[in-house]
């Protein structure tokens, strides 16, 4: 059985030391550690840090001397996302730690996305993201990216305080099929039917599956205001998204 | 460019995926009671204005969340910058409030928190002053009502007790006095280190650290131990290199438990209503003290691989999570004493893991209870039993461990009997107006000489208050000028206050005087009972050891003549200090002194002094200031 001294990133053993406690994550986390390559674990730590700037150019220099990208998925990126979720269950984090460590985990696959379309590949659809004009809350909206990119769809972020024009020209440019809109305020609320209208105006409508979602926001509401689905969650949010993409691979045959 | 295989590619996928379905998961359900918008340092990470947030220490630094953590968020969320929410006229009033002579004035809206910054008035907090700490408790010493009633938050607190970042100020006319709980710790230096034959449980070879054998951690760099004597006033730490048996550092620091009063009574009937806290509070101050000790002498906490804790019965089960309200209560035993006597255990000692505690060291790290010698006689005294070594000891020895409660035990190797005396805070500052700890600024012996007062500061500085060693030499100043009568009364008729230091403003009044006498007659009760009870008299006392915080000061003399300790010759009288944490550094450092305290304790007899049928007599007779009698058996 490995031990935690067979783990050469020192960084590393010290999460593990500092923030596991169940006996059967230690072994099982040591043990994934203990049989990756030295720099696979600087990957997973640096991940574990929130640092996107370095597991960008970690992830660069492991792909460019040779490394496959499976082993930097597993070892590098999906191994420290695992030691990430253990101290968010804990309480040790929280959430905009997490989004860090998202964030730190998309700057990695970034670099996928090129071998994955050499490969023939295809991404499983395009999302644009936003929260509505007028409201400046992200973090439902950023879970929601967050999983979106886990499912491998590739997402356009466009923030919080979108216009109506925004939108629109994010779906224009990146050719989506699906967009999913975000409120929190019940006064913001309003803005995504606004925007459901702007489309229309533009005569794009039909080009696009329209989501939203917010802590305000009902199934009622967003039948009413014309959207394409609601979810309730990031889970439902990702559920959508792949019914929307599948109904368009449908569509294209 | 390389390829990469569909399938392989989508397991891991699948695999994100499901550990993100998880963090979601958890994300929805810690929302319910946290904002999401909150980092792990209690920032506020939000784009938008929220009407918790909190100005930052550092310029520059995202904001702080003031948020309890117990509403719903989304009603405090504004959308309007954060800009200009923050900007605040200050309209000042006729009010000050002040420690330790610096005063700033005040206004309605800020809390004790923003002027002790103001003040430089170090107080602890580690949630960045968001109530759920519980760290920066201070004492409201006046000027309670310009304060807005206890919250929420704050209802675990008592008296003239708040939390510095809780309590704000709505009346600024009022003036206000306020002290920190947790003052900062003195550096004690050891006197008497004997040596002693190395024998740890921790022990390393080559770059292997091992406990009782058994490999724990890789060498890195240092091998310490921490002794550590919890006391219900001061507790004392000294950490041990257990590579070569000495002491790298002792510290002493106030007991932070202080909010739950100042006896082990009191805080027993406090843990029943507030269960924790008290745990809480002194969990903190030693994982404070760690760290600090470790950036002023450049180790990792991580370094420390064994503790062994000692300290009265109330004190070491608080610690260890063990439930103390049967020793609030007849017949005065813990839960671990019943379970022993009921064969249920083989002995009272504990051994708990530093992380179960929530003690950070190494995550090995183990924490040894003394074991209990009964009832209130504690880890602590056993501990002093280690440091005297009693158990070379053939001829009758006498230990008198001073404190809020006075332990003495009668003895020598083959038979040893023992008892708990409630002394109370008295000669250690509680319930005397100029009465202190040992402090700096405390008065640690007078002498009147012709209507003079000399006396001797504590740091040489001037005075504030007088300390235990200084209470004693003032009392028998007072009896040997015939200043006083036995019973404590002024001989100048009608006197109610002795001027001490007239230029100081210290006084001695005869409230305090009595308390100090019944402060005073339990000590006398434990050390006559006891010796009675094994059947010997102060004159065939071997030696006589005098233990506790503020031992080494004290005039023996003096003390004898107010009948404060037994008349045993001054060249029989040992003061050995704080023998508990140099018996606790014992224990850490050798298997053998363990395994004998561990037998010695069980041979112990234990006198329950209450249940003396006389007493009473005896508290009455050892409440005046007077010499105890030299024969009685």
């Amino acid at each position: 059985m490995a031990e935690l001294a067979d783990i050469e990133n020192e960084f590393i053993r010290d999460e593990i030391e500092e923030f596991l406690e169940r006996p059967d994550e230690i072994a099982r986390t040591i043990e994934t550690f203990a049989n990756t390559a030295p720099e696979m674990q600087t990957i997973a730590a640096a991940l574990i840090d929130g640092d996107n700037d370095a597991v960008d150019e970690l992830t660069k220099e492991a792909l460019g001397s040779g490394t496959e990208a499976l082993e930097i998925m597993d070892d590098g990126l999906i191994s420290g996302m695992g030691v990430v979720g253990i101290k968010f269950r804990e309480n040790f984090i929280f959430v905009p730690e997490v989004l860090a460590c998202a964030r730190a985990m998309k700057a990695g696959m970034a670099y996928i996305e090129p071998i994955l379309s050499a490969s023939g590949v295809d991404p499983i659809g395009t999302v644009i993201m936003g929260t509505v004009k007028g409201d400046l809350h992200d973090i439902g909206k950023n879970l929601c990216i967050m999983m979106l990119r886990g499912a491998g769809f590739v997402v356009h972020d466009l923030g919080v305080d979108t216009s109506d024009d925004e939108f629109i020209e994010a779906v224009e440019e990146h050719d989506a099929k699906v967009l999913g809109m975000s409120a929190l305020l019940t006064t913001t609320m309003p803005n995504m039917g606004k925007t459901i209208e702007a489309f229309i105006d533009e005569d794009l409508r039909e080009d696009v599956k329209i989501m939203v979602g917010g802590a305000p926001v009902t199934q009622e509401f967003a039948d009413d205001m014309g959207a394409d689905g609601y979810g309730k969650d990031a889970l439902a949010c990702v559920e959508l998204a792949k019914k929307f993409a599948e109904e368009e691979d449908e569509e294209e045959f | 460019m390389q390829k990469i295989n569909k399938e392989e590619y989508q397991k891991r996928l699948d695999r994100i995926t499901q550990l993100f379905e998880d963090i979601v998961l958890h994300a929805d359900e810690q929302s319910t009671y946290r904002c999401p918008y909150k980092n792990r340092f209690d920032q506020c990470t939000a784009k938008f204005g929220c009407r918790n947030q909190r100005k930052p220490p550092a310029k520059g630094d995202l904001l702080l969340c003031g948020g309890d953590d117990r509403i719903d968020y989304r009603s405090a969320w504004e959308t309007e910058s954060v800009e200009g929410a923050l900007v605040e006229d200050i309209e000042y009033g006729m009010g000050t409030i002040e420690h330790d002579g610096k005063a700033r004035k005040l206004s309605a809206g800020k809390t004790i928190f923003d002027y002790a910054d103001e003040l430089a008035v170090q107080v602890p907090t580690s949630c960045f002053r968001t109530g759920q700490c519980h760290e920066c408790i201070v004492e409201v010493k006046s000027g309670m009502e310009a304060l807005r009633p206890r919250n929420e938050v704050e209802s675990f607190l008592r008296g003239e007790h708040r939390l510095a970042c809780q309590a704000v100020v709505q009346d600024p006319d009022v003036d206000i006095v306020f002290s920190p709980l947790r003052r900062t710790p003195k550096i004690l230096t050891l006197t008497d280190e004997k040596p002693i034959e190395l024998d740890p449980l921790v022990t390393r070879r080559g770059d292997s650290v091992y406990y009782d054998g058994e490999y724990i951690d890789k060498y890195r760099g240092h091998l310490y131990g921490l002794a550590i004597d919890l006391g219900t006033t001061t507790i004392v730490i000294d950490l041990v290199d257990l590579e070569t048996g000495k002491s790298v550092c002792v510290s002493s620091l106030e007991n932070p438990q202080r909010f739950g009063g100042s006896d082990v009574m009191h805080r027993i009937s406090y843990d029943a209503e507030f269960g924790g806290e008290l745990r809480k509070a002194v969990i903190n101050a030693l994982n404070h003290e760690i760290l600090e000790m470790g950036e002023r002498l450049d180790f990792v906490r991580q370094e420390i691989y064994e503790i062994v804790l000692v300290g009265n019965s109330t004190m070491r089960d608080i610690f260890f999570k063990l439930d103390v309200q049967s020793i609030g209560q007849k017949p005065y035993k813990s839960t671990i004493e019943h379970e022993y006597l009921e064969g249920k255990r083989e002995t009272t000692s504990l051994l708990e893991k530093t992380r179960r505690l929530g003690i950070r060291a190494n995550p090995k790290a183990v924490v040894y209870g003394l074991p209990l010698i009964a009832s209130h006689v504690g880890a602590d005294v056993a501990a002093d039993l280690v440091a005297i070594d009693i158990a070379s000891k053939d001829e009758i020895v006498m230990l008198v461990d001073v404190g809020t409660n006075t332990e003495v035990v009668v003895g020598h190797a083959g038979r040893l009997v023992a008892a708990s005396c409630p002394a109370g805070p008295a000669f250690e500052g509680g319930g005397i107006e100029y009465g202190m700890p040992g402090y700096d600024g405390a008065i640690e012996s007078i002498h009147l000489n012709n209507g003079q007062t000399e006396y001797q500061t504590i740091g040489d500085i001037d005075p504030q208050g007088i300390c235990g060693s200084g209470l004693i030499d003032l009392l028998a100043e007072l009896r040997h000028h015939e200043l006083m009568t036995p019973m404590g009364v002024f001989t100048e008729k009608k006197q109610r206050k002795i001027a001490v230091i007239p230029e100081h403003g210290i006084t001695l009044s005869r409230d305090d005087a009595s308390n100090l006498a019944q402060a005073k007659a339990a000590n006398y009760c434990g050390q006559f009972i006891v010796m009675r009870e094994f059947g010997v008299n102060p004159a065939e006392v071997k030696n006589l050891y005098l233990a506790g915080g503020f031992a080494n000061y004290v005039d023996a003399r003096n003390a004898i003549n107010i009948g404060f300790l037994a008349p045993v010759a001054g060249e029989r009288i040992f003061k050995i200090g704080n023998a508990a944490v140099q018996g606790a550094r014992e224990v850490l450092l050798s298997r053998e002194k363990r395994e004998s305290i561990e037998e010695l304790v069980k041979k112990i007899e234990h006198v329950e002094l209450e249940t003396t049928p006389d007493f009473f007599e005896v508290f009455v007779e050892g409440c005046q200031f007077k010499p105890m009698p030299t024969e009685f058996v």
